[in-house]
């Protein structure tokens, strides 16, 4: 078995990532179904707004990890719904909070969030982190994930966000200080606001935003902790022996390296291979192995796996089994 | 009638009172314009999705947003008082 879908640190995470319509799908579930069956409790999530993960292992899905086998599990996340609620709990304590304060509209601040941009990102980084945060009730993890564009973004987040928030406490502490020296000279300051009075805070530890930027930062340096243990996580591309696809995967090793998340392995899915001379597809069959070519110079020293095309798609448990073995190197 | 008159002594730590308080208040001028001025870029950068500059990640804003008060009623002030700003400064740096 390749030492990449091994779990060494309590659990293994696993991302399919490609391009729309390569195979990432049915990669992920027979990798899972061969892992599954090698004895790992595995764990398949779907991150997928257009679901099929349910169609290739024929089984119905929602969000609640589904008992497959004795040791594989399976879920399809429902972005829309993950969304609307996570904005719904967030507007609901914000009113409740704010109840006194009508210095802004924030209904209207409300309305321009929701549809803010990366909202799908963020929304899609928390459910991966609710996982995270239950990874030692698995070995393995295999996230079947959106096609390449939102994946990489989401994949970035962590590290971005980090960023983010390490410029935001640096400003928080700069307000603090000032804060504390004033309160120095004329004693502690307060602030009225609609008859409701606050004392200023003026230490870290008393201080509800520096407090929640800590909370959030540990959060977020969690994930980012798992994403970028090559113990713990592996990527694995999927892709066609065609040009655009090499592009994307090309593209994806080049970010998933800037933001030092490990990358495996490609699996080149649907290649073909004929015994006989079919004249029609001579064309097709050079561009391949163009591809192939440029695919063994360009990821050298990266495992690559190739997959025939099959006569019929590979659906089921027993040959998705048998496709897996392959993938995870049995 | 008595009573309101007050002792020299008393007289005097009043006024000292007052003479420092005045020192009090001009030493901490400076530091309550930046402080201001902070709370302020926070808030703003916390909004920023309303000024179309990049915003921080969309969950911590909104986790962020319920103990925000005095920043945000900060930077209305000071939108408010846009206009005056210079006039703040030079009254700061006393240039009349």
């Amino acid at each position: 078995m390749r030492e990449f879908f091994v779990p060494k640190k309590g659990y293994r995470v696993v991302f399919f990532i490609g391009k729309g319509g390569v195979g990432k799908t049915t990669s992920s579930a027979a990798a899972a179904i061969a892992l599954a069956e090698k004895g790992y409790r595995t764990l398949i999530v779907s991150l997928d707004p257009a679901h099929n993960l349910g169609d290739v292992l024929m089984e119905k899905l929602s969000d609640k990890p589904k008992k497959i086998t004795e040791t594989l599990y399976a879920a399809e996340l429902d972005m829309e719904k993950l969304i609307k609620t996570y904005l719904k709990h967030l507007e609901e304590s914000m009113k409740h909070t704010y109840r006194y304060l009508t210095v802004i509209n924030l209904e209207k601040y409300f309305e321009v969030l929701s549809f803010s941009p990366g909202i799908e990102e963020y929304a899609t980084l928390e459910a991966v982190r609710d996982i995270l945060k239950k990874g030692n009730e698995w070995d393995v993890i295999i996230f079947d994930t959106p096609p390449t564009g939102l994946t990489l973004r989401v994949l970035a987040l962590p590290k971005i966000s980090l960023i983010w928030t390490d410029k935001l406490i640096e400003i928080r502490k700069a307000i603090l200080d000032r804060r504390a020296a004033i309160a120095n000279i004329h004693g502690e300051q307060e602030f009225t606001v609609e008859g409701e009075k606050f004392k200023l805070p003026t230490r870290e530890n008393e201080d509800a935003v520096m407090k929640e930027l800590k909370a959030y930062r540990e959060e977020v340096a969690f994930v980012e902790s798992v994403l970028t243990d090559p113990e713990k996580t592996s990527v694995v591309a999927v892709m066609n022996p065609e040009m655009l696809p090499l592009y994307e995967t090309e593209r994806a090793y080049e970010s998933l390296r800037k933001f030092k998340v490990p990358f495996n392995m490609i699996v080149m899915n649907k290649v073909f291979e004929l015994k006989g001379d079919v004249p029609e597809l001579r064309a097709k069959l050079e561009a391949q192995e163009k591809v192939l070519r440029e695919v063994a110079k360009k990821f050298r020293g990266l495992e690559i796996v190739k997959i025939p095309i099959f006569p019929e798609e590979p659906r089921g448990l027993e040959r998705l089994g048998t496709l897996g073995g392959k993938i995870i190197g049995d | 009638m008595k009573e309101r008159e007050k002792s020299p002594t008393e007289n005097l730590k009043a006024f000292l009172r007052g003479f420092f308080g005045a020192f009090k208040h001009s030493s901490t001028e400076y530091l309550e314009f930046e402080l201001r001025e902070l709370e302020n870029v926070f808030a703003l950068i916390l909004m920023g999705e309303f000024i179309g500059i990049p915003s921080p990640p969309t969950t911590l804003v909104i986790r962020l947003l319920p103990h925000m008060t005095r920043e945000l009623y900060v930077m209305q002030r000071r939108a408010v008082d846009m206009d005056d700003i210079l006039g703040e400064l030079a009254g700061m740096f006393e240039i009349t």
